[in-house]
């Protein structure tokens, strides 16, 4: 028998226990945060009567649009988008999405900053908002790697001396497709609502920040609001917005559709311009080509080796994408060739040659590589000490003309590949890729990071990135992507800082902008005295 | 297959973008037509959304 006595002390006991549970304490805390009134409000302060507040809503709207379109393209696949028109369609308006997103996103920016929106300790919502764009920027970045187009190639073979120069390239390798196109649809996009998440939940619980001088004391900023409000319909708002960007997106792609200019293949190059096709091989074989030479992450060359100083965080992360680009661009491909006796004799007595004896052999063919001719899948060159290297070069060409080479080099003698790696390097090397890239305005000194192919808008929003590489000493020094990174670093956590730093945090109310987006409360203000 | 034709036309480019596109070179500076107009199309927005007077007047209960 339980008596009475006993029950009420199980029950006080139970209630100890149940106080300080961490679910209990978690809830009562958020609970206590973020009350429902605060989550769904029905009215706000009358002051946020501007246009301008609009555009979070909007670049909310529109990362709505970006992962429903995203989503679309996820579950049909890469072929879809790029086989049939409804996947063009629906690739389009994702573009298009991405952005309205970046636009209504940097007004939204402009607008917090011109309101210096951090006051009254709301500056992890500033900070937060700036590590959303910039999130959203790497995002939309992995999202042009994973068209496969040709923009996709380029702006990956370009792009990996900057991942590479602060010793990230292997973890961040932007010409392994599967490993971009898994950063695109999962870890990026996670990251980005998880910030979006708490951006929103930092305004939901301090508030929209009250007009510049409506306080004398600092302090005041922070607390609740208890001047004029007026109705405020927050899920009409989405509604709208909603609406209204998902009717701009389809108008957009309707429009102009979206840019899909053919991925370069080794076939096509060595088919189109098969001297720079030979000539890069012979480098590749000799080790002297740009990736030959490279360094970190791909061998243990300094063609590209950068340093900040006396430190190389590159070569600190040393070589984890082992690239020997004579065994995996020429001799192994060569190799698994059936059936050429000759081919056999060739690579035999190049592979068992002294390195001296190959190297000779190199330089000979280096040297002779201006008189070089091809016609159809035969090389000419002048007589010369060359040993085995012109069969080596003329099988190599074969390859490459019947799309074996492409093949071999995609899949390293798997069913299944989504790295690019050594296609891309292997193309990049040459100067056929390059002079593509010229003509459609992608290369470094055309700011060609911002651009798309053909007369579409790329990403503007890299404006700054891009512009590092053009000024010196960057124009000029080998270590200019491990200096512009840095610079980006630095300049990155400045723009999340802009609370704390004196001087830049008082530039909007020098500017006065804020005077036009709240003349409405300013007006009202100075009536009531 | 008459609504895959259809929707086929639809989803065409109205305005078709293939092609050269434009690029405008001040100094160093160089952008492409398209970017520039976006950016020039984003300081207009922002300023209209500042000059544009919003339909709800401050006012209501304190």
């Amino acid at each position: 028998m339980i008596d009475d006595k006993e029950i009420k002390d199980t029950k006080i006991d139970d209630e100890d226990v149940i106080n300080h549970q961490w679910t209990t304490k978690l809830r009562r805390k958020a609970v206590g945060e973020l009350p429902p009134q605060k989550l769904l409000p029905d009215s706000q302060p009358a002051y946020v009567s501007s246009w301008i507040y609009v555009f979070g809503v909007l670049t909310l709207s529109a990362l709505g649009v970006v992962a429903i379109s995203g989503g679309i393209l996820a579950f049909f696949g890469p072929s879809w988008w790029q086989q049939s028109p409804e996947g063009h369609f629906i690739n389009s308006l994702h573009l298009w999405s991405v952005e309205l997103f970046f636009f209504f996103m940097v007004v939204h920016l402009w607008g917090k900053f011109f309101m210096a929106a951090w006051r009254g300790k709301r500056a992890l919502t500033w900070i937060t908002g700036a590590v959303a764009f910039l999130v959203s920027i790497g995002a939309a970045f992995t999202g042009y790697l994973s068209q496969q187009n040709f923009d996709s190639q380029w702006i990956s073979t370009q792009g990996k001396d900057a991942m590479n120069s602060i010793g990230i390239g292997a973890f961040f390798n932007l010409m392994n497709f599967g490993q971009m196109f898994m950063w695109h649809i999962l870890l990026l996009p996670l990251l980005v609502v998880i910030i979006v998440g708490v951006h929103i939940l930092g305004v939901r619980v301090k508030g929209v920040v009250p007009p510049i001088g409506t306080f004398e004391d600092k302090q005041d900023y922070a607390k609740p609001w208890s001047g004029k409000v007026r109705p405020y319909d927050i899920i009409k708002e989405g509604v709208i917005a909603l609406i209204v960007v998902s009717l701009l997106s389809v108008t957009l792609s309707v429009v102009f559709s979206s840019p899909n200019k053919a991925p370069l293949t080794i076939q096509r190059w060595a088919k189109a311009d098969p001297v720079d096709f030979v000539t890069t091989a012979a480098t590749e074989l000799a080790g002297t080509s740009f990736s030959g030479s490279y360094g970190p992450p791909y061998n243990n060359g300094t063609g590209a080796l950068q340093s900040i100083g006396p430190i190389s965080l590159q070569k600190i992360a040393g070589v984890r994408i082992p690239i020997n680009s004579a065994q995996d661009f020429v001799l192994q491909p060569l190799s698994t060739i059936p059936n050429n006796p000759t081919l056999k004799d060739a690579l035999i007595t190049y592979e068992s040659a002294t390195p001296s004896l190959q190297n000779t052999w190199n330089s000979s063919f280096a040297k002779a590589d201006t008189k070089l001719a091809v016609i159809g899948n035969s090389i000419s060159v002048p007589k010369g000490n060359y040993g085995p290297i012109p069969i080596l070069m003329k099988n190599l060409l074969t390859m490459a003309n019947t799309g074996g080479l492409d093949s071999d080099l995609e899949n390293s003698h798997q069913f299944y590949g989504t790295d690019y790696t050594k296609p891309l390097l292997f193309m990049a090397d040459g100067s056929y890729m390059a002079t593509l890239a010229q003509q459609d305005h992608l290369t470094g000194d055309q700011w060609g990071m911002m651009n798309e192919t053909d007369k579409w808008p790329g990403q503007p929003w890299l404006w700054l990135y891009t512009m590092w590489y053009q000024i010196p000493p960057m124009s000029t020094s080998s270590n200019a992507d491990a200096l512009v990174m840095s610079i980006m670093v630095l300049l990155t956590l400045g723009f999340a800082s802009i609370p704390f730093i004196p001087g830049v945090r008082s530039i909007p109310e020098k500017i006065g902008l804020y005077k036009l987006i709240w003349r409405d409360f300013y007006k009202d203000q100075n009536a009531s005295k | 297959m008459l609504g895959v034709n259809v929707f086929s036309l639809i989803v065409g480019a109205l305005i078709n973008l293939s092609g050269p596109g434009s690029y405008i070179k001040w100094g160093f500076i160089q952008m492409s037509v398209a970017n520039l107009i976006l950016i020039l199309l984003m300081l207009v927005v922002l300023a209209l959304a500042m000059v544009i007077p919003f339909p709800h007047r401050p006012g209501g209960k304190k």
